[in-house]
């Protein structure tokens, strides 16, 4: 047994001692660089390291968690007894017990395959990387000025060691990398802001995988075509087809989120909202048509919200959140599973030591189907493309929702046309699967940091989909 | 070993290699108790040491972050650093570190009584979820916070300090059928009363009509309730940072200090020295000694948030903001209007009252384009009485019209922080005329 086995054990045995019924220490060290540029100088370059000890207590039928960077025995035992005094100090209001489903746990060691280690990515490399991709895109605009550039690369290892008194031990190592561009394109007196994200996990091969100089310059170029010929979008209601990366975060909001199931029941009501599924709706409601297929899975390869096991030790699989129309499975940790009566689908994430676990979105996606994108909106008379977006929010049920997109065009007699600038569209998540016209085979990630819980946790994810044709819809313009 | 202790123990180890070395320690206890369904979700408890090291060496400027309490590893990294130093270019917001302030801790901002509750916070609990049921509510959910903070700096340019504060939040979320209401507290002191009138407001605002009334998209004159005036101004002051403004992400990009970008009867202040307030601080991350400032006054835009190097920059005195990279505010205020809470409602023909919002997002910085989703209770207004409530619909504008179109301001005024206000905002309730309101119309 390593050393930090043993001292996660000795606070296992202290919370045991203690009278709890369950326990589970975490011991998890979240370490890397980040380096920002604006345009062509540096702004600050940070190192972090946050290492530390959560320890979630099961005591009298009440939730404790306590956390500590003091990796001393006594600190840690400490945080041990605090997490299970305060949870009993208000275990009176409790109304039901909570407990955890049995589950098949993992003992298990597991890490990601680095073809050129992360951390072979040297400051000073990732500094050049940025400056380049701000001469090379402010070279390629011609009518356009790139008044400011804020770009960022964020090198990451996370670590994570989980034992549980219930006989799971899981040991990972997953280093990620993420590039951030923040561009803002001035014309005249119009004005084009956009971020660009690259995430995933893996070593610092990812950076020539995902050509991150050529990607943004040649989106940039087509973005300053939006914001030099961009025209109103049409007034009438019209056939919309929207990008990957747009079907991404709708399937993120509104598939993703309200499959929570702990957001089903109520925990995060008065944070980040609760759902419009309700737990007899599992199974029955049609929320869409049969191109609704929404599939959340964190064992893609290479993937940003990629794990093989659960901070609760639980093995990860692909769940169907949504199936041909109709809700199937939501996202489940033990707590949750009970109070459902099924088991666990392995969705219990923590974003550093000092979070408690709860139930995360890995990578999500809309099925994709055969189509060309050719063939996907060749019939279409008059419609619009709607690639990416800058502006969005989603009501707290996950109902009522919006987008503004930026690079856009209209698509005229099946054939992309003239750009469109800032197309509104708002719809409820029922509308919007259940008038899928059809998806095309184009499957696309992009990634991004998800929000949930108190304190916030931001984790990372994925989320995708192929380009995706939808009825006539009336679209808005920004006033 | 102190924080004070250690901060002094890290200058003298690695001040050696470096032209300047600044070191920032948060010792911090905190509590939280989650609500959900009338009960605890979970009780939370962080004991957690954060050491930030500003460390420059030829204009360069690196920050290095750590929640280990490890010295070795702190230092080991500080010299790796080194060995990169002259690899990197210097940045573009280094100024050398200003002139020591005067270290005066503020005398007010910790009050023992939060700590006392730490251990036993169960009365804390029972306060809110009474005051909320006792308005016949279904169920209630919410968060209550209990923070111990102690600051320590140290700066090779010869500032030591150290600050002692207390921090409450408390906030729920209360459920009645299809309804609902919300309301926050956040100071550095802890009141029953404040604690009791959070459960108190959300049950009320929950149960203040059974009525669903269908809204039409369209412009209207509306109330805002201290939440989404502390969400909304939030991004505002945020946007003052002067990294953002040079970044091109501000709306304080393109209206300058001296521009008007409100009405007249609109201000919002940076108020590092209530003592009331949270986010108090005596001094700011450089060691300058800090003080209240308008950001906007009387709809002008007075003054944008600096630290040392991005004033050099802009040409300017830093503004007691820093933030070693990214100049912030500390804690908002907006200022009061003539109105009483009750004459709010009676003075809007026609309109709607927003009591909660959330998910702000902006399609452009530069121009403050935004729009933001009403949760819980949305009153529709008729002949100055309430009608119903309205369901979920979106304020979508810029934040130059939206200030623009303050029309007036209750007097009286909350201490706000929550999951949507992360910085504390006093505010009142704030009347806005000819605002675009948007829903899905599929």
């Amino acid at each position: 047994m390593t050393q930090d086995e043993t001292l996660l054990m000795k606070a296992i045995d202290r919370g045991l001692d203690l009278g709890a019924e369950y326990v589970e220490a975490r011991l998890q060290d979240d370490y890397g660089y980040s380096v920002t540029i604006r345009n062509d100088k540096v702004i600050g370059i940070s190192r972090s390291r946050f290492k530390g000890v959560g320890i979630r207590v099961l005591v009298e039928g009440s939730l404790g968690f306590a956390s500590t960077n003091n990796l001393t025995l006594e600190k840690v035992l400490e945080v041990v007894e605090k997490a299970i005094t305060r949870a009993k100090a208000t275990s009176r209001f409790r109304r039901r017990r909570i407990e955890f489903s049995k589950e098949r746990l993992g003992k298990a060691k597991y890490s990601v395959v680095e073809k050129k280690p992360l951390l072979d990515l040297k400051v000073d490399e990732a500094v050049q990387l940025l400056l380049s991709i701000y001469k090379s895109s402010r070279g390629a605009l011609r009518e356009a000025k790139l008044p400011s550039m804020l770009n960022s690369l964020r090198v990451s290892i996370q670590e994570k060691l989980v034992v549980t008194s219930d006989g799971g031990a899981v040991e990972s190592r997953i280093p990620r990398l993420y590039v951030s561009i923040g561009s803002t394109l001035f014309y005249q007196d119009r004005v084009l802001q956009r971020f660009r994200e690259f995430g995933g996990s893996g070593g610092s091969e990812l950076i020539n995988e995902w050509k991150v100089d050529e990607v943004v310059m040649n989106e940039l170029m087509k973005l300053e075509n939006v914001l030099v010929k961009g025209t109103t979008p049409p007034g009438e209601k019209v056939d919309v087809v929207l990008g990957p990366e747009v079907v991404g975060l709708i399937v993120h909001e509104s598939a993703g989120h309200p499959m929570e199931a702990d957001r089903i029941l109520g925990r995060e009501a008065a944070q980040a909202g609760e759902s419009y599924v309700k737990p007899d709706m599992i199974g029955k409601f049609k929320v869409g048509n049969e191109h609704a297929t929404v599939i959340e899975d964190p064992t893609i390869p290479g993937s940003y919200g990629f794990y093989l096991y659960d901070d609760e030790c639980v093995r990860a699989r692909p769940r169907y959140l949504y199936k041909e129309g109709t809700l199937h499975e939501p996202l489940h940790n033990r707590h949750t599973a009970t109070l459902f009566g099924t088991n666990s689908n392995g969705a219990s994430r923590a974003m550093d030591y000092a979070s408690e676990p709860i139930i995360r979105m890995s990578n999500t996606y809309l099925a994709p189907g055969t189509l060309k994108f050719e063939e996907l909106i060749e019939d279409i008379h008059l419609g619009i493309y709607v690639k990416s977006y800058m502006e969005w929010n989603i009501d707290d049920a996950r109902w009522n929702q919006r987008y503004v997109g930026l690079e856009s065009y209209i698509i005229r007699n099946g054939e992309i046309a003239e750009p469109v600038l800032n197309p509104v569209l708002e719809f409820t998540t029922g509308w919007f699967y259940s008038n899928i016209v059809n998806v095309d085979r184009n499957l696309e990630f992009y990634p991004g940091t998800c929000g949930k819980g108190e304190p916030s946790q931001g984790v990372p994810v994925w989320f995708g989909g192929p380009n995706t044709r939808l009825n006539k819809i009336k679209v808005g313009v920004l006033k | 070993m102190s924080g004070l202790d250690l901060a002094q123990s890290i200058i003298k180890a690695v001040s050696k290699y470096f032209d300047e070395v600044a070191v920032l320690i948060t010792e911090k206890e905190s509590t939280m108790i989650k609500l959900w369904n009338t009960e605890p979700s979970i009780t939370q408890t962080w004991l957690e040491t954060s050491i930030r090291l500003r460390l420059v060496k030829s204009g360069r400027l690196w920050i290095l972050q750590f929640e280990t309490k490890d010295p070795i590893y702190i230092i080991k990294n500080a010299e790796e650093v080194l060995e990169l130093a002259d690899r990197v270019e210097e940045s573009e917001i280094y100024a050398s570190l200003p002139e020591p302030g005067r270290c005066a801790p503020l005398k007010d901002a910790y009050d023992p009584k939060v700590v006392d509750f730490m251990n036993d916070p169960g009365k804390l609990v029972e306060e809110v979820i009474d005051a909320s049921m006792s308005h016949g509510v279904d169920r209630v959910a919410g968060a209550i916070t209990l923070t111990k903070t102690n600051t320590s700096l140290v700066t090779s340019r010869g500032f030591q300090c150290e600050e002692k504060t207390t921090s409450v939040e408390a906030y729920a979320r209360a459920f009645k059928g299809d309804f609902s209401g919300h309301w926050a507290h956040g100071s550095t002191r802890l009141s029953i009363e404040k604690i009791r009138e959070v459960g108190e407001r959300a049950g009320y605002y929950a149960t203040l009509t059974n009525n669903k009334v269908d809204i039409t998209p369209g412009v209207y004159d509306i109330i805002i309730s201290p939440l989404v005036a502390g969400n909304l101004f939030n991004y505002v002051a945020s946007m003052a940072s002067a990294l953002n403004v040079m970044t091109g992400f501000s709306v304080f990009a393109k209206y300058k200090t001296g521009e008007k970008i409100g009405a007249e009867s609109f201000s919002l202040y940076d108020k590092p020295r209530d003592v009331m307030l949270p986010n108090t601080r005596s001094f700011d991350d450089e060691g300058v000694e800090t003080y209240d400032k308008p950001i906007i006054e009387n709809g002008v835009v007075k003054n944008i948030l600096h630290n040392s190097g991005t004033a050099q920059k802009m040409g300017v005195k830093t503004s007691g903001n820093a933030g070693w990279i990214r100049p912030l505010p500390w804690n908002l205020e907006i200022n009061e209007g003539a109105l009483r809470e009750e004459e709010l409602i009676p003075e809007v023909r026609s309109g709607l009252f927003i009591l909660n919002n959330w998910y702000t997002r902006l399609q452009n910085y530069y121009e403050g384009y935004f729009s933001t989703v009403s949760r819980d209770m949305v009153l529709v207004i008729n002949n100055g009485e309430i009608i119903g409530h309205g369901g979920r619909i979106r304020i979508a504008t810029s934040f130059p019209k939206l200030m623009k179109n303050v029309a007036g301001a209750s007097r009286e005024r909350f201490d706000i922080s929550w999951w949507e206000v992360r910085i504390p905002t006093r505010t009142p309730f704030i009347m806005l005329q000819d605002i675009p309101v948007t829903k899905p119309e599929v």
